[in-house]
């Protein structure tokens, strides 16, 4: 297959950015998007043509939340409940031109090319989400003491591999879904229940400082989150927030 | 980071007034619409002349009348700098536009709100503003108004006839306690004579007269459209504000909602229709 590839190729942060047309030619439809740009940095490379592109990756298997290009429209391209590196190149046509751009938000600057800086992320976990003191080793799933229907929200919440596509798709570039995924696994167990009241409370103020935006309702996050983080978990976030409003009138450590 | 700020309002709570201020605006609009419905009774305006007349004069009403348009006011602010510091949150915009499948009714509402500022504020011209004294429109006062006023002068031979003719015309209503459809030239007629005399605005008649010109008829029924669109958005999502998310009756808050919206939108729809062809 044949595509000709438009990518967003900045120097740094402080440069200015623009887009680059490439072409690729006998890509195999069995290949993974990040397998095609790997072909292309080759040839890039062979041919004296330019500086690879830089794009962020790990695992390569869907589960480890670094890779993440909004491709065509939309974060992690063309096909629900996946990451960039589990599409593959018979989703698209031959032929095709393929628009490759980073996350865009205020919160998420751009480090080179598509690679983008996410540590606002870690500062909102580093704020609240985690619970204070030392819980154990991992408990049997059976021991503790919840219904298994909480258990199963509690897990589907903390599925979250914070990619950051929530974000991306979001036209306010509000990071409600990550938040509501955080604030509410940790919530529906007993060991992040005492401190829950303050653990939103933290969150969704370092949210707001970091320059991320509101809800509006608009679910983009849902469609997109390629771990299919339901919407629930924002109303839980709100329900969080107006329990902690009124019930969190204790002084904050300092 | 200072969590501890009195000031601080987050983005949640911000949110939440919207919807509070939302949803307040949903059962006045449910409100408003049940009372319209009394236009399309043919009784000369007996039923809505004895409504708008205790909703001018109540005491509670007129409290609720500032809370209303206090509402109106701050749901409008609030959305609007949402909207804005929202904008800035992605300073560069992306090249291609999003394909994200979405619900278009959140993505529109910062528009069909815009739009319905702008029907607002004609709607307001129409009818509101009348009873404000910024626009003349059509009239009514109690007939005892002229029985018990004692003029200081003797009254005008103008008066008296324009007070005649509204008698003869038929505009009095049954029991002859109101004297409705009063121009506003007689109004300041009558008013100049019997100066103590309590003229309010005659809405029935006014939206019986405006309704049966089509491009008002039009224009409001474009309005409601917007209203739908608009509340259609508003309804699910105060909900999912409000934290009222429930893997069962949320269903039921999106079949509510849909309800709510059409019985609104056709009940407003109903009015202009009726009048215009002459129900």
């Amino acid at each position: 297959m044949n595509f000709t590839l438009h990518i967003w190729r900045q120097e740094n942060a402080k440069a200015k950015g623009h887009f680059e047309t490439y072409k690729v030619s006998d890509i195999s439809p069995e290949c993974s998007f990040l397998e095609m740009l790997d072909i292309l940095n080759e040839q890039l490379i062979n041919d004296h043509i330019a500086h690879p592109v830089c794009f962020d990756n790990d695992c390569r298997e869907g589960i480890c939340g670094m890779c993440g290009l909004y491709i065509n429209g939309r974060p992690h391209g063309n096909d629900d409940g996946i990451t960039t590196c589990q599409l593959h190149m018979r989703k698209f046509h031959d032929g095709d031109e393929i628009w490759i751009e980073p996350w865009r938000a205020k919160a998420f600057p751009i480090i080179r090319d598509l690679v983008v800086d996410r540590s606002a992320f870690d500062k909102i976990i580093q704020s609240g989400g985690y619970v204070s003191v030392t819980t154990g080793g991992v408990p049997d799933a059976n021991a503790i003491p919840v219904p298994k229907r909480f258990a199963d929200m509690a897990m589907d919440a903390a599925e979250c591999i914070g990619c950051g596509a929530c974000v991306a798709a979001c036209k306010n570039a509000s990071a409600m879904l990550f938040v509501g995924a955080k604030v509410a696994h940790l919530a529906m167990l007993p060991q992040g229940q005492v401190e829950a009241n303050e653990r939103v409370k933290k969150m969704v103020c370092k949210m707001d400082e970091l320059g991320f935006g509101s809800c509006t309702n608009t679910y983009a996050c849902e469609a997109e989150c390629p771990k299919q983080i339901k919407r629930q978990n924002i109303a839980r976030l709100n329900r969080e927030w107006i329990k902690q409003l009124f019930a969190g009138n204790h002084k904050p450590e300092e | 980071m200072d969590t501890n700020k009195l000031i601080k309002i987050s983005s949640i709570t911000k949110k939440l007034l919207v919807a509070l201020f939302g949803a307040f605006l949903l059962v006045f609009l449910l409100f408003h619409m049940c009372a319209n419905l009394f236009i399309l009774a043919k009784d000369g305006g007996e039923a809505y002349g004895a409504f708008t007349h205790f909703m001018g004069t109540n005491v509670i009403v007129k409290v609720l009348e500032v809370v209303l348009l206090g509402t109106f006011l701050l749901h409008i602010c609030l959305s609007v700098y949402l909207w804005w510091q929202n904008r800035k949150n992605r300073p560069v915009r992306y090249h291609q536009t999003s394909r994200t499948k979405t619900a278009k009714g959140s993505k529109l509402a910062i528009i069909s709100g815009s739009l319905l500022l702008v029907c607002l504020i004609f709607h307001f011209y129409d009818f509101y503003f009348v009873k404000l004294n910024f626009v003349e429109g059509t009239y009514m006062v109690k007939t005892e108004e002229f029985m018990n006023s004692e003029p200081d002068q003797e009254i005008s031979e103008e008066a008296r006839v324009a007070f005649m003719n509204l008698i003869n015309d038929g505009k009095t209503s049954k029991d002859m306690q109101w004297i409705r459809q009063i121009s506003a030239e007689d109004k300041a007629v009558l008013q100049e004579a019997f100066p103590k005399a309590e003229f309010e605005p005659d809405f029935y008649a006014m939206a019986r007269q405006k309704f049966s010109i089509w491009h008002i008829v039009l224009g409001y029924l474009v309005f409601f459209l917007v209203v739908g669109l608009h509340i259609r958005h508003g309804f699910e999502s105060a909900f999912q504000t409000f934290g009222l998310n429930h893997y069962k009756y949320s269903r039921l808050v999106e079949i509510l909602g849909i309800i709510y919206c059409w019985v609104v939108c056709l009940g407003f729809a109903i009015v202009p229709i009726g009048v215009f062809f002459g129900l």
